[in-house]
């Protein structure tokens, strides 16, 4: 039974594709977009995510590590000797030689150690996507996202078979930057095709990006031939790639597909920002570009391809304005 | 719309009502019901009764309730439709009245033990809470009423238990033609003094449909309007009675009749059906199938939807979701329920309730006219007795028995052990609640007879026995459990962190739990129990424990002996007593602290899923349905990210579907904007109109308790659905 790993499996997701849908996010990405709002799910094994302010210091996590990487010291660190559970304490995490078993993620009451990827089996992940087969009707289902499920062809491949055993409507968020012979024998499993195309200058794709977009651009010939629906989508960043020369490139290529539902603009949000912090890392800076770029960049893909239908976030460009007005609430 | 400056006016007043109600009784956990404040200088003492200071049995009932309506104040709104308004509550007037416990003359201390022990409110000596069928009073009037009360009198001549009935129903109707025929009076002379020609003119019909309807039915539109909120007027004034009917069936002949002959246009009709929604939070269902399975929407569903819209006020009006549902009504629920914010209307089940009902014997027709006219429940109008909504288990307080005769008595320690003995403490609740439910139908007619509902019932009036006492046909009694959710977590974080993973022990929970928590590693212990695997997240240990206890519960309610024609339903439903409730209950191993509110219903507690967490309560909920034809109701916040979304509204359609695909009974749900619920929860006095669904009740939002607001706000699923 082939075991895959999977970042998490989200029910209710309205975003990632028509209706009410499951999103099966597989951990692991070849790309390094330095927005990316979901680093958690680059790295293709399990990691350990942190979150000192959740710590209640009871200090489960020293008994748990076989390495000794969990320590409580003084909050003021002047006194080096291990203070008593339930003092003023901080609770240091040693990451470098961190192994990621879990153990500690385990015995965690208080979920300040909680751990991004678990590896399952097909069985597994199909019991929860068919918790919610009810509320799929006649255009929700399941979609595979990232990371890039395409760095796990094979588990990916199995779901989406036992998708359709179950009847259920399928499709895949990918960047396409992969040789079409590993993107192929996915395709007769797949209701919906969506693809992210960052940017479209080779050199500015592969510095922000880390990796070519020669593929990903090769590919929209076969894609366009292989007869399924397809969404293409562009997250927007201030600075990065919301001007006329990423836009108008990309807008003439879609343009010159057949089965392109619509193009869409994702402006970039900071709700990953924490989860760098679990990581470890350093929390990148950026924005969402304005919304007059982004009725310009709109009235740039029009004037390139007359023939593309726009979204904003999801939502026809249309209603962008009402949305944006009216703001999430929730 | 031709009476929108009548209508706005209206709802001033109403909001205007209910601040001095706020003002002068304080915060008040319940529907808004309503009734609005005496005239300050307004006096009357219930006459002396046999009952030394309270009043009990059929003779005295009727002479304290005809004289509050001989001594009842007019009331009449020159912007109404309809005139009258209710101000007082008979059954609250009697010495040690309690809600949880109503006065009862007869002595049920053999019982009491085990309802402290178990927490039972037991039903006993509690009233209304099942359904009139009002096409009886439409088509008799209260003269009609009279007169049949009569004959019956006569025939029953030498029953001393029939003749003390029907002679107090004639006087509680001629209280009530006293109240009418004063209200016309007044009427007339407020029409000869109005100089106004619009208002003199609708104070003078409003006298006249008055006048004909102390003793005639109605015949219009808007005389069956008006002959409803009397009932519904005289019925609360008695005994907080809410239960309405299927008001689009009720009032379609009329409204058709109106419209052929040319009396009324639609503005006419949503301006009766406003004035009658704002008179009184009655619980009407609208749509849904006839007996035959025929769907009953018609153009007068439509308005009925409309004219809740227009009023924008407290509201009580329930979809009836089936196959066959016109889909633009269900379509026109949902944008209202959007656009308003104010919790209307709810939906129902069609499926699992009818399916549910035949369970218990009986044939698909009789159950499709089981409809929606109560806070969580279904009644057969005019034909059932029920105690519905009245009779709780609170099935945290049978845990806590059950997991400290364990601790302290057993050696052997083990959540099987657990269950077993919460089985048998269940089943001895159950069956401490069935004997009082007994005990009340043995003797609740000589207490608190149904003098108002049996008017409109098939078979009291005939036969000369109180609904309680054989009047009617059926007898399918509730018994709702309370805390499904606390029981089911608790369970589940005993065999995760005990059992099967090892965290802890049965002492060392024990002690934390004695003491609240309030120990060096309590906060640690009590995470690490809320931290388990909940009920609501879906395929977890929660999930199997919430339908174990729910087959459990089912399987025991029906395995009570039935005494002759009792039959008992289960269902889950908390009512405004989760806070109440919780209290009694000290903390428990769901990490839930001693106090703290018992979980709502059938719902999961809050915080049981971080995302998916509206198709996983849809799911979960629908998976714990008792399923007898009762409710288990699942009850619903959501805030979109955008009231005007399609989008939006196509998936809560979607969610509201699939949970009666699923099995689900009954939705109450609100769409709310969560920002503006949280600021009014801080600066309640800035919000006066936001009314929320507290539960199968609307109420508006700053007449609730502080407590109680806090539990809306911890109910709010913070997901966007657009």
């Amino acid at each position: 039974m082939p075991i895959g790993i999977v970042t998490d499996i989200q029910r209710f997701s309205l975003h990632d594709g028509p209706g009410i849908r499951t999103t099966v996010f597989l951990k692991g990405c070849m790309m390094r977009c330095v927005w990316c709002h979901n680093p958690e799910t680059i790295a293709p094994g399990p990691q350990l995510l942190f979150y000192p302010n959740k710590c209640i210091g009871c200090g489960e996590c020293l008994a748990a590590c076989p390495q000794g990487n969990h320590h409580f010291v003084h909050m003021d660190d002047t006194n080096p000797a291990a203070p008593e559970y339930g003092h003023a304490t901080k609770h240091a995490f040693s990451r470098a030689s961190c192994t990621v078993r879990g153990a500690c993620v385990k015995r965690c009451p208080s979920s300040a150690l909680q751990m991004a990827g678990r590896r399952m089996e097909i069985a597994d992940v199909m019991a929860e996507v068919l918790e919610d087969r009810m509320f799929y009707r006649e255009n929700g289902g399941v979609t595979l996202s990232g990371g890039e499920p395409l760095m796990q062809p094979e588990f990916a491949l199995d779901i989406l078979r036992a998708c359709k055993r179950e009847g259920l409507h399928t499709a895949i968020e990918t960047t396409l930057c992969y040789p079409w012979s590993r993107i192929r024998p996915l395709l007769g499993e797949l209701d919906l095709i969506m693809f992210d195309i960052k940017l479209a200058d080779a050199e500015n794709h592969r510095r922000h990006t880390g990796v070519s977009n020669r593929l990903l651009f090769e590919n929209l010939d076969h894609l366009n031939q292989c007869g399924r629906p397809l969404i293409a989508r562009t997250p927007l960043i201030a600075g990065i790639n919301d001007n006329e020369n990423e836009i108008m490139p990309i807008a003439r290529a879609l343009g010159r597909l057949d089965n392109l539902l619509y193009y869409e603009f994702l402006p970039y949000h900071p709700l990953g920002t924490g989860k760098y912090e679990a990581l470890g890392c350093a929390t990148p800076a950026f924005h969402a570009p304005s919304r007059q770029t982004l009725r310009q960049l709109a009235g740039t893909v029009r004037a390139q391809a007359p023939n593309i239908k726009i979204h904003i976030n999801g939502k026809p460009e249309e209603n962008y304005e009402i949305q944006h007005t009216t703001g999430p609430l929730a | 719309m031709k009476y929108s400056t009548q209508l706005a006016r209206l709802r001033e007043r109403k909001l205007a009502q209910t601040r001095a109600k706020l003002d002068r009784l304080g915060t008040q956990d319940e529907d808004d019901y309503g009734n609005i404040l005496p005239p300050p200088d307004f006096a009357w003492q219930p006459p002396k009764t046999d009952g030394g200071g309270t009043f009990q049995g059929a003779r005295a009932w009727a002479a304290v309730f005809r004289s509050l309506m001989e001594h009842h104040p007019v009331y009449i709104d020159a912007d109404d439709a309809l005139a009258g308004r209710w101000m007082f509550m008979l059954s609250r007037m009697r010495p040690q009245y309690r809600l949880d416990r109503a006065p009862f003359p007869f002595d049920y201390s053999h019982l009491e033990d085990e309802q402290r022990l178990y927490d039972i409110t037991s039903g006993i000596g509690a009233d209304a809470h099942f359904a009139p069928d009002y096409h009886i009073g439409l088509q008799l009037g209260w003269g009609g009423l009279k007169q049949k009360v009569r004959a019956s009198l006569e025939k029953h001549a030498g029953d001393a238990e029939a003749v003390e009935l029907l002679e107090a129903e004639i006087e509680i109707i001629e209280g009530v033609q006293n109240w009418i025929e004063r209200t016309a009076a007044a009427g007339e002379e407020m029409a000869r003094m109005e100089t106004d020609p619009t208002r003199r003119e609708n104070l003078a019909a409003m006298a006249a449909i008055n006048r004909r309807l102390v003793v005639q039915p109605p015949s219009t539109l808007c005389e069956a309007c008006q002959w409803l909120a009397w009932f519904n007027m005289a019925s609360r004034t008695y005994n907080r009675d809410g239960a309405g009917g299927q008001l689009d069936e009720l009032l379609r002949p009329y409204y058709e009749h109106d419209l052929a002959e040319g009396m009324i246009d639609d503005d006419d009709a949503l301006y009766y059906i406003a004035c009658l929604l704002l008179n009184d939070p009655h619980y009407y269902q609208i749509g849904g199938p006839d007996k035959t399975g025929r769907d009953q929407t018609t153009a007068i569903s439509h308005l009925i939807l409309e004219a809740a819209h227009l009023l924008k006020l407290s509201c009580n009006i329930t979809i009836r979701v089936h196959d066959g549902l016109d889909e633009k009504l269900f379509r026109r629920g949902i944008d209202i329920l959007f656009s308003d914010q104010l919790g209307y209307p709810r939906f129902s089940g069609d499926k699992a309730l009818v399916a549910g009902f035949m369970k218990n014997g009986f044939d698909a027709g009789l159950a499709r006219e089981r409809i929606a006219v109560g806070c969580n429940w279904m009644s057969l109008p005019g034909r059932e007795y029920t105690l519905n909504d009245v009779v709780k288990i609170n099935i945290a307080k049978v845990f806590e028995v059950a997991f400290w005769e364990m601790l302290d008595n057993a050696d052997a320690h083990s959540v099987e052990n657990l269950f077993s003995l919460f089985s048998t403490h269940l089943r001895h609740a159950i069956h401490c609640t069935a004997r009082g439910i007994d005990f009340h139908l043995a003797h609740q007619y000589k207490n608190e007879p149904e003098l108002l509902l049996n008017l409109l019932c098939h078979g009291p009036i005939e036969r000369g026995r109180d609904a309680s006492h054989g009047g009617v046909d059926f007898y399918n009694m509730c018994i709702d459990g309370a805390g499904l959710a606390t029981v089911a977590d608790s369970f589940a974080a005993l065999e995760q962190r005990i059992e099967d993973e090892s965290r802890l022990g049965w002492q060392a929970l024990a002690e934390a739990l004695r003491k609240n928590f309030d120990t060096p590693d309590g906060e640690k212990i009590r995470l690490l129990l809320s931290g388990s695997d909940r009920f609501g997240r879906g395929l977890s240990r929660g999930d199997k424990w919430a339908a174990r206890i729910t087959n459990l519960f089912a399987a025991s309610v029906k395995a009570e002996p039935a005494p002759v024609g009792r039959n008992l339903l289960p269902g889950w439903f908390s009512w405004a007593d989760t806070v109440r409730f919780g209290k009694t209950v000290g903390a428990t191993p769901n990490g839930r602290r001693a106090g703290a509110p018992i979980s709502h219903g059938a719902n999961p507690h809050p915080g049981f899923r971080k995302d998916g967490a509206l198709t996983a309560i849809v799911k979960a909920v629908a998976d714990v349905q008792p399923g007898y034809g009762n409710t288990a109701p699942l009850q619903l916040e959501v805030d979109p990210c955008s009231s005007h979304s399609p989008d939006a509204k196509i998936i809560v359609g979607n969610l509201i579907k699939t949970h009666f695909d699923l099995g689900g009974t009954l939705i109450n749900i609100n769409i709310i904007d969560a920002e503006k619920i949280r600021d009014a929860h801080k600066h309640p006095e800035k919000y006066p109109d936001l009314v929320v669904r507290v539960t199968g009740f609307t109420a508006y939002f700053a007449s609730l308790s502080k407590e109680f607001r806090q539990l809306v706000v911890d109910r709010i699923i913070q997901e966007q659905v657009c």
